[in-house]
């Protein structure tokens, strides 16, 4: 079913994942189908990958994680963005901005 | 950063609960998968096999995450160490081996850098010690390679130079201090006001010296250490303040200086040859002292201005000596040189501590070599191990990082265990302290030893571990599996299809040849310098520092007759046959010179009057002693002080000024002033200041016309003549219990003791060669050994084939010995070049002399020889039916 979905190029993925925290606390599951929706089912991302992808950006120190009570009634770990991660998102917008101009730029060029 | 750490931290030690959350998000992420899946219609299980595989693998998943928490790494080597441990203890026998192996090459190493830290690395116990510097003047072109300066000299470095911000002058000689139950000899140094705050002393009691006693016309007074304090006055509280008696003059005592100062020999060598300072005089010097520039029999230390270099201060006190060599038309070579404190204490034995920390360096490259081939044939056996992990999935990475891990444990145990080692041979050291190495007695081990040993420990398991790692870790993996656990062949009977190990054996011969070659040296020079003769006979001879000056022995008369008194005396005792009495015994500190003319002689120009040494002997001094007479006569009763002044000169001498043999009957003068001497004899030269040392001129006079007040007493004795040492004491005593007996000793242990720094070299690089041969011969047993194992089938063939066990035996000599002689070739080429260094610890032979090259290289050759026998002949053994029917 996904053979015309993209992959995901390195380091998206800690992209993606800042901006879906940046609405709302998610926990992981949800994270992940709020992935698939807003990149419109076109992005492939490994459910697998997301788990490690959380562990480093909780080390770096730009998301934190807490237990809560879902909305199923079951305990569910929820990740937040701390001050930091919303700042590196900001950052990582812009970069990954200019990245996708500067490329558009230059194929145009051809 | 920070938060990084601690997220790092916590997980580390929070690890299970990290784990049990991790699994537990993961339940919940499959559920609400697969609670996706079963809202679209699919069965239980069709749902949760599917929530499945859009997860992936769980395992890889949790791999991942605790990658990505950053503390893979510490886990994976919490993991490796449990292993490493448990593996070690499988195998306990090898692993005592290397453990011993490493402790001792450790431990020797540890050993050697406390002596290294300790005498080179330390600062001296002074404030701004780095700042100090001793001067001294040099006139190497007319053969005077150091000398004392003079009183003008202080006074004109002290007023002209732009770099010291203190000077002090100093004069060293032994006193007499009397008052007590028996009078003692004790070491004193007159100095300035300037020296003990210049070192940074503060006095325990009291004061130290008021500028205004660096000029005459003070009360007496004296500074007493804290050693002599406590030994001779009981550490009264209440010493400062009170009289005693030195030198026959009262002095009173105005301070105590601290425990811990000292100012030994090795840091300033006085003119009187003093050990160690117990009392402290003023120097008051006028201003005629200030021009006064005969005395050159003082010190002088001073401290360099903050960021002025020595050779800053070299340079302005270069030119203050060359404008005193135009003044005072010194020899075109005169200069005086500035040398730091630390240069002073330690810079003769510096290239021979060097040499030694290189020569255990070397030892313990050898001990890892050792290890090394062990954990080699180690890793042959563990094939199969590091297969099955490489099969399931192990990178190389992780194998190699395991086996290191294996090896750094085994480098820290050897370490610890090391450290046992280093404590017994620091005893040892001390033990065998020959007593004039500086620093010596203040080894031990501080928390720079230990950081060093931790250091050389984890290194050392780094060094061993790497090529033993990286080879098991490029197992081939049909064949290792295959080979059904007894891991692979190395093939056959052949030495070079194991070149790794072929290599370190090789390393090991060549580097232990080179510390034969460098030890065999030192016992050669040492056989040299047994074979010196001192040039009187040693045995059976008792020498004892008799000092009869003070008011009481003022006049000549009064000095030669105690000293006649007490010769009759010593004759008298059971077991003596002759007695004499000398100013200055050889190989004691004790010295005497001065200036001499000789008629007909007209020294060079720009160079200063002849200096010889010049002794007063007793008459039967040279008897005694067996110092032989060449020509002429010794000294006799009929020389007195009334008679025509006669000397005695040495062969040395004689030969200078007298090649013909004539020197009997010529004259000699020591200024225009004093009357002529006749040359009576000429006597033998004799070692005075070290059996590797060259003597200078002497010239001897008869006590009875030169009565000294400090003389050294020497019996002959029929038997051992140590016994008679107390009875030899209690007759001074009896004769005068306010004259001080120190220093006896037979001469024999005189030489001996001459020889101790020499001895020390010798003894502890022949230790490290001979340790290093035993190592170097266990590696080749090793290797040769379990070359003879693995090729057991091919030597079962051979023999099946119909092979002579002589063959075999052959065969296994040849392998063994291309390693040796290889080994051996490389190791004459590196001793080639490293022996040179020990120049200056040579006596008598060469640093290539051929005799220990080829005498070494044999010996070596030899062990290697013995070391393959074992193996061989176990070789020979092998029984073919046997052997074949195990495969």
């Amino acid at each position: 079913m996904g053979d015309e979905r993209l992959e995901l190029p390195q380091g998206t993925l800690d992209l993606l994942i800042l901006k879906a925290l940046a609405l709302q606390s998610l926990h992981g599951w949800a994270i992940s189908e709020r992935l698939q929706q807003i990149s419109r089912e076109a992005l492939q991302v490994q459910q697998g990958s997301l788990y490690p992808a959380l562990h480093r950006l909780e080390r770096r120190g730009w998301i934190k994680a807490h237990w809560a009570i879902s909305e199923n009634n079951r305990r569910a770990k929820y990740y937040d963005l701390t001050r930091q991660g919303r700042k590196q998102l900001e950052v990582e917008m812009l970069a990954w901005r200019k990245l996708a101009a500067a490329v558009g730029h230059v194929l145009d060029m051809a | 950063m920070l938060s990084d750490l601690m997220y790092r931290l916590r997980t580390l030690f929070r690890r299970r609960a990290v784990d049990g959350e991790l699994d537990e998000e993961l339940r919940d992420h499959l559920d609400r998968e697969a609670e996706k899946y079963r809202q679209m219609g699919a069965s239980d299980e069709d749902a949760m096999r599917s929530a499945r595989l859009a997860l992936g693998g769980q395992e890889q998943v949790r791999q991942q995450c605790r990658e990505a928490r950053g503390t893979r790494l510490l886990e994976d080597f919490i993991q490796d160490l449990k292993y490493g441990v448990r593996i070690l203890g499988k195998n306990p026998r090898l692993t005592a081996m290397i453990i011993l192996s490493l402790a001792i090459g450790i431990g020797a190493n540890t050993a050697i850098f406390s002596v290294t830290s300790t005498l080179l690395l330390k600062p001296l116990p002074y404030a701004d010690a780095d700042r100090l510097a001793i001067l001294w003047l040099r006139s190497p072109g007319i053969g005077i390679p150091q000398d004392w300066p003079s009183p003008g000299q202080y006074h004109d470095i002290k007023t002209q130079n732009k770099v010291f911000d203190a000077a002090a002058i100093l004069y060293g000689r032994d006193y007499i201090l009397t008052g007590l139950p028996r009078a003692i000899k004790v070491d004193g140094i007159s100095t300035s006001s300037s020296l003990l705050p210049m070192l940074g002393v503060k006095p325990l009691l009291g004061r130290v010296f008021l500028p205004e006693e660096d000029r005459p016309g003070q009360a007496l007074t004296v500074v007493l250490t804290y050693a002599l304090w406590k030994q001779s006055f009981g550490g009264d509280a209440s010493i400062v303040g009170r009289s005693i008696t030195i030198d026959g003059n009262a002095r009173t005592v105005i301070g105590v200086l601290p425990r811990e100062f000292r100012l030994n020999h090795e840091v300033v060598p006085t003119v009187g040859g003093i050990d160690k300072p117990e009392i402290f005089l003023p120097l008051p010097l006028d201003s005629k002292d200030d021009q006064d520039y005969g005395p050159e029999n003082f010190n002088i230390l001073a401290r360099l201005k903050p960021g002025v270099t020595m050779q800053q201060a070299q340079a302005d006190i270069g030119a203050i000596a060359a404008r005193l060599r135009e003044e005072k038309h010194r020899d075109p070579s005169f200069t005086i040189s500035v040398v730091p404190l630390l240069e002073q204490v330690v810079g003769n034995i510096r290239s021979a501590v060097l040499i030694l920390f290189g020569a255990v360096a070397l030892v313990l490259l050898i001990a890892c070599t050792n290890v090394a081939n062990l954990m080699l044939s180690r890793a042959t056996v563990r094939q199969k191990e590091i297969a099955m992990r490489t099969a399931l999935g192990a990178g190389r990475k992780r194998v190699v990082m395991q086996l290191l891990t294996e090896s750094v444990l085994l480098g820290l145990l050897g370490g610890a265990a090391g450290l046992a080692v280093a404590a017994a041979c620091l005893f040892a050291v001390r033990r065998m302290h020959p007593g004039n190495i500086p620093r010596l007695d203040e080894l031990g081990m501080d928390f720079r030893v230990l950081a060093f040993t931790l250091a050389i420990s984890i290194l050392t398991g780094i060094v061993f571990g790497l090529a033993p790692a990286f080879r098991a870790s490029r197992v081939d993996l049909n064949a290792a599996l295959k080979a059904g656990g007894r891991g692979a062949r190395s093939g056959g009977l052949n030495v070079r299809r194991d070149k790794l190990r072929g290599a370190l054996v090789i390393a090991e011969l060549a580097v232990s040849l080179t510390l034969l070659t460098g030890a065999g040296l030192l016992v050669r020079s040492f056989v040299h310098l047994l074979n010196v003769p001192p040039g009187f006979n040693p045995d059976h001879v008792i020498s004892m520092h008799v000092a009869a000056y003070g008011p009481k022995y003022d006049q000549d008369a009064q000095r030669f007759q105690f000293y006649q008194s007490l010769a009759q005396r010593v004759l008298s005792l059971p077991g003596v046959t002759s007695q004499g009495a000398i100013s200055a015994l050889p190989l004691t500190p004790s010295v005497g010179w001065g200036g001499m003319q000789i008629e007909g002689y007209v020294p060079p120009p720009n160079q200063p009057e002849l200096q010889v040494d010049v002794r007063t002997a007793s008459p039967d001094y040279f008897t005694t002693m067996e110092i032989p007479l060449t020509r002429g006569r010794l000294f006799a009763s009929s020389d007195t002080d009334k008679s025509q002044p006669v000397v005695i000169v040495d062969q040395k001498m004689a030969d200078r000024f007298w090649p013909r043999g004539d020197a009997v009957g010529k004259r000699i003068r020591r200024n225009e002033k004093s009357p002529w001497l006749i040359i009576a004899g000429v006597v033998g030269v004799v070692k005075q200041y070290g059996l590797d040392t060259d003597t200078r001129m002497v010239v001897y006079y008869p006590r009875s016309q030169h009565p000294g007040g400090s003389m050294f007493l020497v019996a002959r004795t029929t038997a051992e003549p140590s016994g008679l040492a107390d009875a030899m004491v209690q007759q001074v005593h009896d004769l005068d219990p306010d004259v001080p007996v120190y220093d006896v000793a037979i001469m024999r242990k005189r030489v001996h003791d001459s020889l101790a720094r020499q001895r020390f070299a010798m003894t502890m690089l022949g230790a490290f060669a001979c340790f290093a041969m035993i190592l170097a011969a266990v590696g080749v047993y090793g290797v040769m050994s379990f070359l003879v194992t693995q090729g057991t089938p091919d030597i079962a063939i051979r023999m099946a084939l119909g092979a002579q066990r002589s063959s075999i035996l052959s065969l296994v000599f040849q392998q063994g010995m291309a390693l040796a002689l290889i080994g051996v070739a490389m190791g004459l080429i590196g001793a080639l070049s490293l022996t040179r260094l020990m120049g200056s610890l040579l006596f008598g032979v060469s640093a290539k002399d051929p005799l220990t090259f080829v005498g070494v290289a044999l010996l070596l050759t030899l062990v290697a020889l013995l070391a393959c026998y074992f193996p061989a002949r176990r070789a020979m053994r092998v029984d073919p039916m046997v052997a074949l029917r195990e495969e």
